[in-house]
């Protein structure tokens, strides 16, 4: 007999009562839906996370003035005043700092036309946009002479420019920024989310113009630091606190007035955090898969009792042992695989589904399938293998007196 | 009845042992000798055959008869090779069946017999020709030739016109003869009927009957188990078992 036959005959089985084998089904349909939806939502929450980290720029190192803590109270970052211009001039000139963008920030009005709204606004230099990962969509950003003269020019970012109505067309135009002119350079193109805070409701102006308008003060909220290589991060964060600390004349084991942040090591620990979330995630769904998969075994076990005389039957009319064995294993590996095979349609449906309402996307991973399927096949043969033994063993002739 | 040879069972069949070689002497099929069948029941034993010696030849028609309990259903059990004696010696179609293990049991019940039971042992929810076909089944034929030759072993028996019909949809006298267009379709050395018309009214008993008589008149081996001695009446040859001998 070969398995063509044993499916065949498994599929009519399975088809002369249908509502038994669905429901014998659901188990493994569960379990494996859960298990590919859950493991695709992991996937899809720590890629988007990591898709926003990454968007606030790579190999990013972001120097914040005030201390770590201060005696039992920790300032509020960008609070203090003790990182300044100088700071950031001399950490530039560190080897493995690709680009070096201060940044000096202030809340005022900015008006267009008839439309206002209280923006951030972050005075800062030409390399911004490298640092903090953006980029120009209309226009062109803040260059050198702009931030050595403090000129008045402004760019944007996308949800800004919605807000104020400004498009390409408004390139040139004038926009006030409490209450003084400013010239639109640039509209950034949108970035996303990261966390509470958009990154495209902003306004970027020269850090010169911001402390000859606005703020007239040499210090800096935070420097923001792109290294040149991933490899380069510890020792560039490693020499920047040194020099720092000596600039800011703290003796060693004094408490530093600044921290530096790694996105890095951000990044890292999302990722670890996420990935055993979704082994968990996983674990826990897998549990589905074998209490399912015990389903299957109680059923065909019922099966097996149900149809002892057709056992017979077939013993008598030349079914060897094995034959039996391997209908039965053949008609419970066919439940399994089926229920897999609509728990993998379903999983992939709520992951897509999931994915649309939280905005990551849908990745199709085939190793998920790939483990599911295999995962009830092993299920199917595991719990198929006791009853169909059980049927396998029967005595033909107990089995044709069986009423 | 010239049916049966177009059943596939010309003379380049496998196991076809009933047309071959006519002018020589009948072919000894059954031959049983001082055969036991001890049962242990807990503490108790139970002697079901005690010394039975029995030879049946190739064409023979033959009735076992005897009252219940007298250890026929248990003859007919190791005859069918589903069971093994516990003494003595049973060679079947040229083959020793004492120390044969299960699979070698059941390639010989596939090949040398067809049963027919009082029941019927029809599969049910499947059809006519799926249950004629499935001894061939375990024979490893292919689909195409299981049906083609399921369909004639049930055209021979009148069910033509009854092939996909499930048992349930069946009378018993149709149910019996499904069951023996499956018991020939493997064309098997003896065709072995247990009690095939207890569950049939009188007229269809009476059809059933005959067309075991039209077998034997075609030269098949042909054993029956009954208690009943009219059926047995019918047999050219009868062997009455009492108290696990033969009388």
């Amino acid at each position: 007999m070969n398995v063509l036959e044993l499916v065949r005959l498994a599929l009519s089985r399975l088809g002369s009562s249908r509502v038994r084998a669905l429901l014998t089904m659901l188990g493994i349909i569960i379990g494996v839906g859960s298990v590919v939806a859950l493991v695709a939502v992991g996937q899809g929450a720590t890629a988007g996370i990591s898709k926003n980290l990454e968007s606030l720029g790579t190999n990013l190192l972001t120097v914040n003035a005030g201390a770590a803590s201060t005696g039992f109270t920790r300032g509020a970052s960008g609070s203090a005043t003790t990182l300044t211009v100088d700071d950031a001039t001399t950490l530039d000139a560190l080897s493995g700092v690709a680009a070096l963008a201060p940044e000096l920030s202030t809340n005022q009005l900015v008006v267009s036309g008839a439309k206002n709204e209280t923006a951030s606004i972050v005075g800062t230099n030409e390399d911004y946009a490298q640092v903090r990962n953006y980029t120009v969509g209309q226009g062109s950003f803040l260059n050198g002479i702009s931030v050595d003269r403090g000129l008045r020019v402004a760019i944007i970012g996308s949800e800004t420019a919605t807000t104020l109505g400004l498009d390409a067309s408004n390139i040139g135009d004038a926009i006030k920024i409490g209450g003084i002119p400013f010239q639109l350079m640039g509209i950034l193109q949108p970035k996303g989310t990261s966390g509470a805070a958009s990154n495209d409701d902003v306004v970027i102006i020269p850090i010169t113009t911001v402390q000859h308008y606005f703020n007239d003060t040499d210090s800096v909220r935070s420097i923001a630091i792109s290294v040149a290589t991933a490899e380069q991060m510890d020792v560039v964060k490693a020499e920047a606190a040194a020099l720092l600390r000596v600039r800011h004349g703290i003796a060693s084991g004094g408490t530093d007035d600044f921290s530096i942040a790694d996105q890095a090591q951000l990044l890292q620990s999302v990722d670890s955090i996420s990935s055993l979330l979704t082994i968990l995630l996983a674990g826990i769904a897998s549990i589905s898969l074998v209490v399912g998969g015990i389903g299957i075994m109680n059923i065909m076990l019922v099966s097996v009792r149900e149809r002892t005389r057709e056992i017979g039957i077939r013993k008598a009319i030349g079914a060897r042992g094995r034959d039996i064995l391997a209908q039965f294993l053949v008609e419970a590996l066919t439940l399994s695989v089926i229920g897999g095979a609509i728990g993998v349609v379903l999983g992939i449906g709520v992951s897509i589904a999931v994915g649309q309402v939280a905005g990551w996307g849908f990745t199709f991973q085939p190793m998920t399938v790939i483990i599911a399927v295999g995962f009830s096949l092993a299920v199917g043969v595991v719990f198929g293998v006791w009853p169909a033994r059980q049927a396998a063993r029967l005595d033909p002739i107990e089995a044709l007196r069986y009423e | 009845m010239g049916t049966m040879t177009a059943l596939g069972a010309g003379p380049d069949a496998t196991w076809n042992h009933v047309d071959g070689g006519a002018a020589e002497a009948p072919r000894l099929l059954i031959d049983i000798a001082d055969l036991w069948r001890v049962y242990h029941l807990g503490t108790v034993t139970v002697e079901a055959l005690r010394g039975v010696s029995l030879q049946v030849h190739e064409g023979e028609f033959v009735a076992i008869v005897g009252p219940s309990g007298s250890g026929k259903s248990t003859l007919m059990n190791i005859i069918g090779c589903l069971d093994r004696p516990s003494a003595g010696t049973y060679v079947l179609a040229g083959t020793p069946v004492a120390g044969l293990d299960d699979d070698s049991l059941a390639r010989l019940r596939s090949r040398a017999i067809g049963f027919v039971f009082q029941s019927y042992n029809l599969l049910a929810r499947t059809s006519a020709i799926d249950n004629v076909a499935t001894p061939l089944l375990y024979q490893g034929l292919g689909r195409n030739e299981r049906l083609e030759r399921a369909r004639l072993s049930l055209e021979a028996l009148g069910l033509g016109e009854r092939l996909e019909h499930l048992p349930s949809e069946l009378s018993g006298g149709q149910q019996q003869r499904v069951a023996i267009a499956r018991a020939l379709v493997t064309d098997p050395s003896i065709i072995l009927a247990d009690e095939p018309t207890g569950n049939l009214d009188s007229a269809s008993g009476i059809e059933v009957m005959a067309r075991f008589h039209a077998l034997h008149r075609e030269g098949r081996t042909i054993v029956l188990i009954t208690h009943d001695h009219e059926v047995a009446a019918q047999a050219p040859r009868q062997i009455h078992v009492r108290d696990g001998q033969i009388a």
